[in-house]
Formats: C-alpha cells, structure tokens, sequence
C-alpha cells in the first residue's frame, strides 16, 4: 500500500500521461500517425528547450519571468547580425552571448542583490523587452538569407532540426543535474541555501549559473521560432514563459525548490501537448479547451498535493 | 490488553498500536495508557519510535493499526487539526514558529478573537496576556520570534499550546536547545502544568531530568514497549539498560594524551567581530581537543563560525598551519576544515534529498572529474562513512527527513568522516543523540584526536566538556573568560566563567 502510495506519488504524471495517450489512440482519427506525432514533437521543442533549463532555476529555488523577453528579443539581435551581415552562425552567436548576458544580469541582480527572483526577473523583463524593440528599430524583421530558414526546418530521420535541437538540450540539462557536481549543488542551493553554504557551496554562482544558462536555453528557443516563422517581432508579450512554466509545474517540479527533475517537465509538455492536440482533432471550440486546461492543470497541482499529505 | 493498561484516571489511551513506514516498523504492538495531571516520559534509542508516537496522537502520521481512546471513547484523529480540536498539542523537537511575526500573533494563530470577521486586536491581545498572567509565564507580546533567544520561543511555542485549552502536551526533546539554568526552568513549567492537571507526554535524551521530572517512565526499543513503570523505581543505571539492552558503562572514553607543545595548528589573534565578540585569543593543536564552553548567547557558536569563514570578523587574524587564513568557506574546507552546525536542520541538512547527497555534498571534488560524477566512488565512500557512525537507516537513496532525530545527526559525523578534516569544529555535536549513540560518538571524538585531528568542541553540556576536552576556553558576553587546563579544570572553575560577564 505504502509502496503503491510511493510509486504515484514519484510517476503519477507519467503513468497519467500514459493513459491519456492511450485514450487518445484508441478513440481519436489521427492522433496515433506517424505525422501528427512529427508535428507535436515540432511544435513542442521550443517550449521542451526553455522548460528543461526553466526546470533547473526552479531547483535552485529561483523563479524567471524574463524567459519571454530573451525569448522575444534574442532572435531580434540574431536577425540584424543576420541582415547585416548575411553570415548565419555569426548570427546564431549574437543571439546566444545576448542571451547570455541578460541571463548573467538576472543571476547577478537576483543573487548579489537578494531581489526576490519573481520581482527581479519581472523588472528586468521591461528592460529586455525595451532593448529588443531598440535594436529593431521597432519593426517586423526577416531573415535576408536561405540558410537561416533552415536552422529549424531541416529534415534529419523524419524529424525537424528544431526537434532534435530539443532533444539535444533536454539531455543536456538532465545529464547536468543527475550527472554532475553542479547539479547537486542546483539540488543543495533551492534545498536549504544556508546548509548549501555552510557545506562549501558558492550559493550566488549557482544561482547565476542556473539564470545564466535559462536565458541562454530561452535565446535558442527564440531563434528557433523565428527560423519557423521565418520572421520576428518586438513586443511584450509573456505568453511563452507561462506555457513552459505550466510544462514545469504539471510535470511536478516543486516551485519551492530543492526537488524536481527535467524528466518530469518533460512529460509535463507532452502531457499538455497531447490533451491540446486531442481537443483540436475532436475540433473542440478554443474557449472551452482554455476551461478544461486550467482544470486540469488544478488537478495535477492538487493530486501532488494531496498525495504529499498523504504520504505522511 | 487494552483493560491491563486503561484505568479510570487515564485520560488517553493507546491499545495495541502500531505504525510502518514502507517495511520499517516505527511502532509494533503498543499499549500505554496517559493521565492527567501526570509527566510521562518516554526514553529509548535514537530511531526507537519515541517522536513517531507523538506524532500519531498529534494526527501528524496515522497508525497502521490498533486504537486510540480519549476519555475512554474510541476516536480516529485524521489531522493535526482534528488533534487540536481535542486539545492534543505538541511542542516540536524542531520549533514551528512564525519567526517574522510578533510573540502575540504566533500564540494567537488561528485562535484570533474576531468580531464580525475582523481581528479584533485588543481583545486577542488580552487574551494572551490571560495565558501568560495563568501560567506565570510572560513576555513581550510585540517581540518578534526570530529574535528571541530559543528559551523565550519554546515559551512562546508551550503559550501557543495553552491558549488552545490543550490536556494533554507532548514536549518532544524541548530542552536539546537550552542552557542548563533555562532547562531547569523549563521543566518547573512542566510540573506546573501538570499540578494544572495537563497530561504532558515527555521525551528526552537527559536520563537525570527524566527521573527528576516525571511520573512514570516507558522505555522503547526498537518500536516496541519494553517497560512502563513509575519513575521512583527507576535508576539511572536501570534506564541506561532499558534503552541500550547493555549494562551501564562510563559515558566517556579515555582521552588520548594532550600532544607535547608543538606548533598549534589553528592560531586566532585578537579576533573581533564587533557587538559578537572581542579579542578572540585561540589556539588548538594536532590532537588535541579544545572545550570552547560558556552561556548560550555567549558568541561560542560565532567564533566556530568565524573561524570556518562563514562569519566576517572586522579585525583580528586567524592563522591556519602557519599561515594566515583568508577566503571563503569553500577553501577552508579544502584546506582541511569541517563543521558540524550547531542546527542541524537550518544549517546542515537538505531533509528532501537522499542520505547519500546530504553526507557526500562539501566532498564531490573528490567523486568528480570536470563535475562528473563518479557515483561509484561516492557511494563507496559514504556507505564506509555511514558504517562507521552506526547510523540506522533503510537505504542510502532514502530521504534525509525519513532518519529519526538522532540518525539525522550521524548524517554530519559520516559528513565529516568523509571529510578527513585536520580540523573539526563540532558545535553541539550530540544533540538529540541517544545515550548509547553518544558514547559512540564520544569514542569517534577521541579517536579522531588520536589520529591527529584538531578539534574545537562547542558544547552546552558542562559534563561533555569535562569529559572530552583537553583544555577549555570558556567565553562570557563575547570575551575569553579563561583558559582552563590541568588542575585548574574542575566543572567550578568552567561555570564561574562562563558566569562572570568576561
Ligand atoms: N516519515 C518517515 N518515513 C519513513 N520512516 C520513518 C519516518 N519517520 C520515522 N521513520 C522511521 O521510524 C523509526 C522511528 O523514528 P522516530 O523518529 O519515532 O524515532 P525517535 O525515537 O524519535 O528517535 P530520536 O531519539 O532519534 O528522535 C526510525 O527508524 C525512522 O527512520
Ligand atoms: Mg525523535
């Protein structure tokens, strides 16, 4: 019984993820293709390559909001290196050390200063997102060469380079935390920072790591969507930080830090792609599939709750 | 077996309960009946079930089996709250105040007086002072918690429990954390409060204030009821046996030799850290065991602390095998330092990560090339350490919270066996500990001495620095009140001291 209650607790989401793709097999025309299956891994990646990095500041014990601000304004730095310039990999570096940096200033206000993360990031994302419409001079921008269209395009084994750029960095995040001296020290620093620190741990490097390494994970994801969308755009809009947010907390990662893994938000993005993908293929109207999220989303929140209490 | 321990007087009863956690079996088969206006203690071995107990009359965990009588009356307490409501409280082993909130609000929380859905403040805060005035027991209701002194927030924690009408108190190893005067205290409040006919269930590693304060005394082994009798039949030596299943033997272990005069290997010149402590004069050598004793308050636990860099100092210097000591706490510890925190779960453990992180974390250079982890040798090197603590647990992948109080402990001496410090600061190394796993822990002390580690032992227990130091600083408001050793160490001498304001 003790041990039943053990093993829902650790793989519920999994094993509810499981059942609803089986549901969804058996009763849905078209779920259980080869070709849905390619776009739902297509569409997920971007979300999948923040969430699993999202997943490791949420550890350390810190929170992001400014995940969609690099999201939005990296890509623009990307695409005026790339119009100047022509020259894609040079674009693709801007893009990244742009994302670097916002994210070490983050890490360094954050830590330094002991600013409340969701306050900090809130602030510096007013700031990311004002940079974004300077360096674009507030308008729409397109990349000018053929390559860049095809950073997220490509086709390798059936699979679009944007999805194995996902995979690339899910791996890369998990074997950080469960392979790595870092990673324990991620664990230890959202744990209890003081014991962190009394055991050697340089608590405000981690956390400017964990930062550090999101923004650059988040600048990635947006100029993988913009290579799709063949376009990006200023603005301030903080949509993307919430559906990679919810990926994190579906998949049971705790938001008080200390507990979690990238796993679990992985399954958390399939779990909320395959409930979606269901409603559009059963053509269910967009309001009442925004209802049905969000009561799920509670319910996922409140079985780990409860099965916390319970466990006790 | 319920009608062999129940009697008319017993306010609660316990008939054949037992409690598993996974396979392990916390409690099997207990039958103890509690009566008002009665202390009833509740000894045995680190891990032997005695918080586990508290813990299912105080509807934290819910037993596996067997029944629960208040009253005479079969109830099922399904939540804390549902125990509360019975007036079962509990003062915690490790204290669940509001540090940020003022002393009013803590005793209040959830019992506010209101009129019509408001707090009303004025009547909440006479409610208060009614408690404190009953029990005689008063303080500043506009105080902060996180700035008094432990004493004064377990005070707060027992106001909180009366103001709830409580009849039976469960006091869960309250006096770990106190001074030996303010011990005293505390267990006077305890006859008082049941002279004020509360059942208090008691629970304590101290045998001597066990056989002063209470009534009746139930031993536990291993999660099963060895004994219950009253406590005027009871010895020391007759505890000793019931809670180890050995005789009595000395508690401390001959202490190896002091070392000759050699170089010291810690040197702490005039060490000032102002409104802390002053001219700080400290030397500790390989082998030998430093007692650094005084009042709790008296700045002990920030010189450890200054020493191992987690505290800046504004004048002074600290000289480490020679050398003057800089940087943060990361190079001290590879330069051969370790700690073992006063609190155990503020300042050392990660309670939701398993055994084996929390013991292996300072050391995982070691275990890892560029970061990578080499697990194998880490998990060779912390069951090795683990085995030498005599730590009970289940699996080394378990969580840290899933250990007993004392196992919790022997997680920073593996912690610090891993370490192979050349110095080890050990501030209230026992706490919590059983009195068996003490003289475990006293014989690791005294070996590690031998073997030429320097130790810094902080400790509130005057028979524990006796007992295991070969020289005793003894500080009083932040100053050196005395270096004590040789003849001139005698228990007198220590507490003068320590009494004696620098
Ligand atoms: N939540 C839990 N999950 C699994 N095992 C537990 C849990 N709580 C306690 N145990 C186990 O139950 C046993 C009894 O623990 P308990 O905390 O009651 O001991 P204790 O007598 O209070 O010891 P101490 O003197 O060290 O405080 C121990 O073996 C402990 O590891
Ligand atoms: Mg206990």
């Amino acid at each position: 019984m003790q041990r039943a209650m053990n093993f829902t607790r650790t793989y519920g989401i999994l094993i509810v993820t499981v059942l609803m793709f089986i549901a969804l097999a058996l009763t849905t025309d078209g779920f259980a293709t080869w070709r849905n299956f390619r776009n739902i891994l297509d569409q997920q990646s971007t979300v999948l390559i923040a969430a699993s990095f999202l997943t490791i500041a949420t550890i350390a014990g810190n929170f992001d909001v400014s995940v969609s601000a690099v999201y939005v304004t990296a890509p623009l730095v990307a695409l005026v290196v790339e119009n100047a310039t022509g020259n894609v990999p040079l674009a693709i570096v801007a893009a990244i050390i742009a994302g670097l940096a916002m994210g070490l200033f983050n890490g360094i206000v954050v830590s330094r200063f002991r600013i409340n993360s969701f306050i900090a990031t809130l602030a510096t994302s007013f700031m990311f997102f004002g940079a974004g419409y300077l360096v674009s001079d507030r308008s729409l921008m397109r990349p000018v060469s053929d390559a860049y269209p095809m950073l997220a395009r490509s086709q390798f084994l059936g699979l679009t380079s944007a999805t194995w750029v996902s995979f690339a960095m899910v791996i890369i995040a998990s074997v950080l935390l469960t392979q790595t001296r870092f990673g324990r020290n991620v664990f230890a620093t959202g744990g209890n920072p003081e014991a962190a620190r009394i055991a050697g741990v340089n608590v405000p490097r981690v956390q400017i790591a964990t930062f550090a390494l999101l923004a650059t994970a988040a600048a990635i994801a947006g100029v993988i969507n913009s290579s799709r969308s063949l376009s990006a755009q200023p603005s301030d809009d903080f949509s993307f930080v919430f559906a990679v947010l919810t990926a994190v907390i579906v998949g049971g990662t705790s938001i008080a830090g200390g507990q979690g893994a990238v796993w679990r938000t992985v399954v958390g993005a399939f779990f909320l792609a395959f409930m979606s993908n269901g409603f559009n293929l059963h053509q269910i109207d967009p309001i009442w599939q925004r209802l049905i999220e969000g009561l799920v989303i509670l319910i996922a929140v409140g079985i780990d709750a409860w099965t916390q209490r319970n466990s006790r | 077996m319920a009608d062999s321990v129940a009697n008319t007087h017993s306010l609660l009863t316990l008939s054949g309960v037992s409690k598993h956690f996974g396979g392990v079996d916390a409690l099997s088969d207990i039958s103890i009946a509690f009566e008002a206006g009665k202390v009833h203690a509740l000894v045995g071995e680190n891990g032997a079930g005695k918080s586990t107990l508290g813990k299912l009359i105080l509807g934290i965990h819910r037993p596996s089996g067997g029944t629960i009588a208040l009253d005479g009356k079969d109830i099922s307490i399904e939540e804390p709250a549902a125990a509360l409501r019975l007036g079962l409280v509990g003062i915690a082993q490790e204290l669940s105040l509001m540090p940020r909130a003022n002393v009013m609000d803590n005793i209040a929380l959830g019992r506010e007086v209101t009129r019509r859905g408001l707090v009303d403040r004025a009547a909440t805060l006479k409610a208060v002072k009614d408690v404190m005035d009953r029990y005689d027991m008063r303080l500043d209701p506009f105080a902060i918690v996180g700035d008094l002194p432990m004493a004064e927030r377990q005070k707060v924690e027992i106001l909180r429990a009366l103001s709830r009408d409580a009849r039976l108190i469960i006091f869960d190893e309250p006096t770990a954390r106190l001074a030996t005067h303010q011990a005293k205290q505390l267990l006077g409040l305890i006859r008082a409060l049941a002279a004020a006919g509360k059942a208090v269930i008691y629970v304590s590693h101290f045998l001597d204030e066990i056989l002063e304060v209470s009534d009746t005394i139930t031993v536990l082994r291993n999660g099963r009821l060895i004994s219950t009798r009253p406590a005027s039949v009871e010895t020391r030596a007759t505890l000793v046996a019931g809670v180890t299943g050995q005789d009595y033997q000395s508690q401390f272990p001959p202490l190896p030799p002091a070392p000759a005069d050699g170089a010291p290997l810690v040197r702490v010149r005039n060490l000032t850290a102002k409104g802390v402590f002053e001219g700080i004069n400290l030397e500790v050598r390989p082998g030998e065991i430093v007692g650094l004793a005084g009042l709790v308050g008296a700045g002990r636990s920030e010189v450890a602390h200054a020493i191992y860099g987690a505290l800046a100092v504004d004048s002074g210097e600290i000289e480490f095998d020679g050398k003057p000591l800089t940087g943060p706490i990361r190079r001290r510890i590879d330069l051969g330092m370790a700690m073992i925190p006063e609190s155990r779960r503020d300042q050392a453990l990660f309670l939701g990560r398993p055994i084996l992180e929390n013991i292996a974390l300072p050391y995982l250079k070691r275990f890892s090339r560029l970061s990578w982890l080499n697990k194998r040798a880490e998990k060779a090197s912390v069951e090795t350490a683990a085995a030498n603590t005599a730590m009970k647990f289940g699996a080394l992948s378990d969580r840290a919270d899933t250990l007993s109080g004392g196992n919790q402990q022997k997680i920073l001496f593996a912690r610090a066996a891993i370490g192979r410090p050349r110095l080890l600061i050990a501030d209230e190394p026992t706490r919590g500990v059983d009195v068996g796993a003490k003289r475990s822990i006293y014989q690791m002390i005294a070996k590690l001495a031998a073997e030429g580690e320097a130790i810094l032992l902080i400790s509130s227990e005057i028979e524990e620095i006796m007992g295991l130091s070969h020289r005793v600083v003894v500080l009083s408001r932040g100053r050196v009140a005395a270096q004590l050793q040789g003849a001139a160490l005698t228990e007198k001498a220590v507490i003068e001291a320590a009494f004696s304001g620098g």
